[in-house]
């Protein structure tokens, strides 16, 4: 459903950005229909959007003018933060204390079940913190409301990101130059790359692996490894099939948006992959969550352990107030905790070993991280034991591995240079292809939604 | 301040501390520091020079050489 208000407010919008010759003009008419696609799709989470955008940007100001009190910008903090425990996680909090969801439910006109989620809020709240952070740290200025407030909805990546940053975001809009002819083709390649990941790949992978995930005691060992690794790849694509069309949709309007995915999977080490896949989150866990609480205390223990759990644990949260994201959330942070502890070994170790150590890790970096990723996935769609059970119950079945190993990596190498080859098509044939992909969507994306808007 | 750092990583991160680096090394991208160690890098900045970079200026294409270093330093 969300495609349509999406793809419709896109057509829309491109053609009113196009038309106006006024500069400042283009940009308000861009931040209405920002708001509009959101009304669409929820009305009260665009009074929401209002709201906290008008609340930032005046702490914003505050915060700016007075550096030297780093209390503003701690209750700036801390407001939007409660807003979002009081949207996202209350639930969460209830279902561990029966008592306390009592005590709400029994609060005279107040029910959990009348509480409402605003949509993209996991998202413009991220970007608020970070835009009173980086006013704190002198980065940048509080600059214009309005441009502030289309930073804040900009349609083309409010619902699922990437989360940019104002310090990227607002210079373009002070230039507000009219988008360019390149702007049309890299921006309409991306949206076809994105779909045809979406489409083609994600959606018919998890149609054809549906069954094997809801019953994986039916099939064989076998099979039920193959749909856990499938999974990891219409994880992949459906996000980054997402991320390409919003890149791509932003560009049409001639606003440069982060990426947001780098080959993951090809990643050489746990930190590795955490600098590939969802880069814009990654990237703020680093920045306003491992940075500061690193400094909290120089112990070992702290920074090699709890650090990482901590911030991974609360990336977890992120995604979804339920244990499964935390689970996948202190998995990765003991993970990125165990690569730490082995890089401190590392350089104890005795010079004359370290060359073939570094060698042979060197080989099994790779595997090691996308066999540690794919089981993560196991708690995050909640697969359960069932599968697990199914999968390690026949030791057979992990012969397997290695050729699902390589046909995987293969799709995702290949689809990753295929932006490159489209640019070397002609016009003509670049066209067709976007037509016909054009044609899928009428009949796929008005059943089809992304998996990280529900974030 | 090119020499005080070009020390403390030698002495701090590296595998062997007797390997050659200069102000040009690509220290991150080169594989030669890992992220986790741009912590102490900002600590260190911190107390040596009195200079706090913020975590978003300390990335792999910002912070990947001692002359790089040195520049957002300095704009700080």
């Amino acid at each position: 459903m969300i495609a349509l208000e999406y793809f419709g407010i896109l057509i829309a919008g491109l053609a009113l950005y196009w038309a106006i010759p006024h500069n400042r003009l283009r940009l308000s008419v861009l931040s209405a229909l920002s708001l509009l696609f959101i009304w669409l799709l929820d009305p009260m989470s665009a009074l929401v959007v209002i709201g906290l955008s008008g609340y930032t940007f005046i702490f914003g100001g505050i915060i700016h003018r007075h550096r030297d009190k780093p209390g503003w910008h701690t209750a700036a903090v801390l407001g939007i933060l409660l807003l979002l425990v009081f949207f996202k996680y209350l639930g969460m909090l209830s279902g561990i204390s029966d008592a306390f969801y009592l005590f709400l439910e029994n609060l005279p006109n107040f029910s959990l079940h009348r509480l409402f989620l605003p949509l993209g809020i996991s998202y413009i709240t991220f970007k608020h913190i970070s835009y009173l952070t980086d006013i704190k740290w002198g980065m940048i200025s509080p600059g214009r409301f309005d441009d502030f407030l289309l930073y804040s909805s900009f349609f083309t990546i409010y619902l699922a990101g990437p989360i940019e940053r104002y310090e990227r975001f607002a210079p373009q809009l002070e230039t507000a130059a009219k988008p360019i002819r390149q702007d049309w083709h890299e921006g309409s390649r991306r949206i076809a790359i994105g779909l045809f990941k979406k489409l083609v790949i994600a959606d018919w992978l998890a149609y054809f692996l549906a069954p094997i995930w809801k019953s994986p005691e039916a099939y064989s060992a076998w099979q039920a490894l193959a749909a856990l690794f499938a999974y990891a790849f219409v994880i992949y694509y459906d996000f980054a099939g997402y991320s390409d069309i919003a890149i791509g949709a932003s560009r049409l309007f001639g606003i440069r948006i982060m990426e947001n995915f780098d080959r993951p999977y090809l990643a050489g080490n746990i930190s590795q992959f955490w600098r590939r896949w969802h880069i814009s989150l990654s990237d703020w866990i680093r920045d306003y969550l491992f940075f500061p609480l690193s400094r909290l205390s120089k112990r070992k223990v702290w920074n090699i352990f709890w650090v990482p759990v901590i911030a991974m644990a609360l990336c977890g949260l992120w995604h979804g107030a339920d244990s499964r994201y935390l689970v996948w959330g202190i998995w990765h942070g003991l993970g990125l905790s165990a690569l730490q502890i082995y890089l401190q070994l590392k350089r104890k170790a005795a010079a004359g070993s370290k060359k073939r150590l570094n060698s042979l890790l060197k080989w099994i970096g790779m595997p090691t991280t996308l066999f540690f990723v794919f089981f993560g996935w196991l708690s995050f769609r909640a697969f359960g034991l069932a599968l697990a059970l199914r999968i390690f119950g026949d030791p057979q079945a992990l012969t397997l591995i290695p050729v699902i190993f390589i046909l995987l990596i293969f799709l995702q190498d290949t689809l990753q240079k295929s932006s490159v080859l489209l640019a070397k098509l002609s016009w003509r044939l670049e066209y067709t292809i976007y037509t016909l992909i054009l044609t899928m969507i009428l009949y796929s994306a008005v059943h089809s939604d992304f998996i990280y808007a529900g974030f | 301040m090119e020499d005080k750092l070009l020390d403390f990583i030698r002495e701090e991160f590296l595998d062997d501390p007797d390997q050659e680096i200069d102000i040009d090394t690509k220290l991150i991208s080169g594989g030669l520091i890992d992220s986790f160690s741009l912590v102490s890098l900002q600590s260190y900045i911190e107390e040596e020079f009195g200079k706090k970079i913020p975590a978003p200026r300390i990335t792999a294409e910002s912070f990947d050489s001692i002359r790089q270093m040195v520049d957002i330093i300095k704009q700080f």
